[in-house]
């Protein structure tokens, strides 16, 4: 998969945390469900111009998708590498 | 990377109108999750083609191009009875009616109540929030003893006002034979998830009317951070409203 411009990428150890800034309205629902407390403000900004979310350590995310579910906008998508 | 590698899109459900995204409704609001809920039940039934979704008057109208499929919009609880007109009209189809506390339980109060006493083969998915989100927050039917509205400065008095409605219970005890019904909240949205697409099943399988409520977020008019938002829905909300299946018809035998 490629990345296009407007998506914060991290690698974490179960997978991969994406966001989608065009999508993310900065309303920290996220940040308080993330049973690992791991996200935080981003640099990057969203749609109207508040700060995005991003896991402060992505050793601590664990690829669980609960911020993925709780997003209003659909703006995380976690990737979960297939365990064989 | 070659040419022909997909770029990475988000993901939203199917039926979901790609186009109208980020949508209308305010950062946090719970709008968003119910409609995502919705999504999900109309792919995983794969009724896109065959659905038809109602909005009402207030925030519930922000959801007009939310779905990819055909949508329609009226004022003040009327969404009930064009979601029955279009049903009986056309039996086929799957019709949804998406309104607001205020729609369903006071200005259009009647529609609710009459097309549940008729068991109109129709879903009906009451976004309970608290108050008019739309017009700056005021107290509606749903707003909880105390709570504190554009209306209520001082909190809501049920001596003055009454105690809110509950209206799964209400619906409940009126609706015939084969009416399903349930309250949901957005803090378990596996759960509610499953409680529309039973149902949307229950509308499918022609048993009766199909009501569920979802307990919902509104930070712009609760005035709430992130953290005070879910304890409100995940506390008073939760306990005043409890959450669960009303009244569930028996399948027919096969
Ligand atoms: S995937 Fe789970 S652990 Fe990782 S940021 Fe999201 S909620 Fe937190
Ligand atoms: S990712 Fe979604 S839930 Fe998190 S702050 Fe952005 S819009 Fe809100
Ligand atoms: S006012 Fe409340 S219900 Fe309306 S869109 Fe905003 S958060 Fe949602």
């Amino acid at each position: 998969m490629t990345t296009p411009e407007k998506v914060l990428t991290v690698d974490v150890p179960r997978g991969r945390f994406n966001l989608f800034t065009y999508l993310c309205k900065g309303c920290g629902l996220c940040k308080e469900k993330c049973p690992k407390e791991c996200l935080i403000w981003a640099e990057e900004l969203g749609a109207y111009g508040t700060p995005a979310v991003i896991p402060d350590d992505p050793q601590k995310c664990i690829a669980c998708g609960i911020c993925e579910q709780v997003c209003p906008d659909c703006a995380i998508l976690i990737e979960k590498k297939k365990v064989k | 990377m070659s040419a022909t590698q997909p770029i990475l899109q988000p993901r939203m459900p199917k039926s979901w109108y790609k186009a109208n995204k980020p949508h209308l409704f305010c950062p946090g609001c719970g709008h968003g999750m119910v409609l995502k809920a919705l999504g999900e039940a109309i792919d995983e039934l794969g009724i896109q083609s065959k659905t038809i979704f109602g909005c009402d008057i207030g925030c519930s109208l922000l959801a007009w191009n939310f779905l990819d499929v055909d949508s329609t919009q009226t004022h003040h609880g009327r969404t009930t009875p064009v979601m029955v007109g279009i049903k009986r009209a056309n039996p086929e189809l799957v019709t949804v009616a998406y309104m607001g506390d205020g729609g369903g339980y006071a200005i259009g109060s009647q529609h609710t109540v009459n097309a549940a006493i008729r068991n109109e083969k129709i879903t009906v998915i009451l976004v309970n929030n608290t108050n008019y989100g739309m017009t700056g927050g005021q107290m509606a039917p749903t707003t909880l003893p105390g709570q504190r509205t554009e209306t209520t400065p001082y909190g809501r008095d049920p001596e003055e006002t009454g105690y809110p409605t509950r209206g799964p219970e209400m619906i409940a005890a009126i609706a015939p034979e084969g009416a399903y019904v349930a309250r949901g909240t957005v803090a378990n949205l596996r759960q509610l998830k499953g409680y529309i697409k039973k149902a949307l099943e229950n509308q499918m399988a022609g048993r009766g009317f199909s009501f569920v409520e979802a307990l919902s977020l509104c930070p712009t008019n609760w005035r709430t951070n992130a953290k005070d938002t879910w304890a409100f829905l995940e506390g008073k909300m939760a306990q005043y409203f409890p959450v669960g299946e009303l009244r569930v018809p028996k399948q027919k035998e096969e």
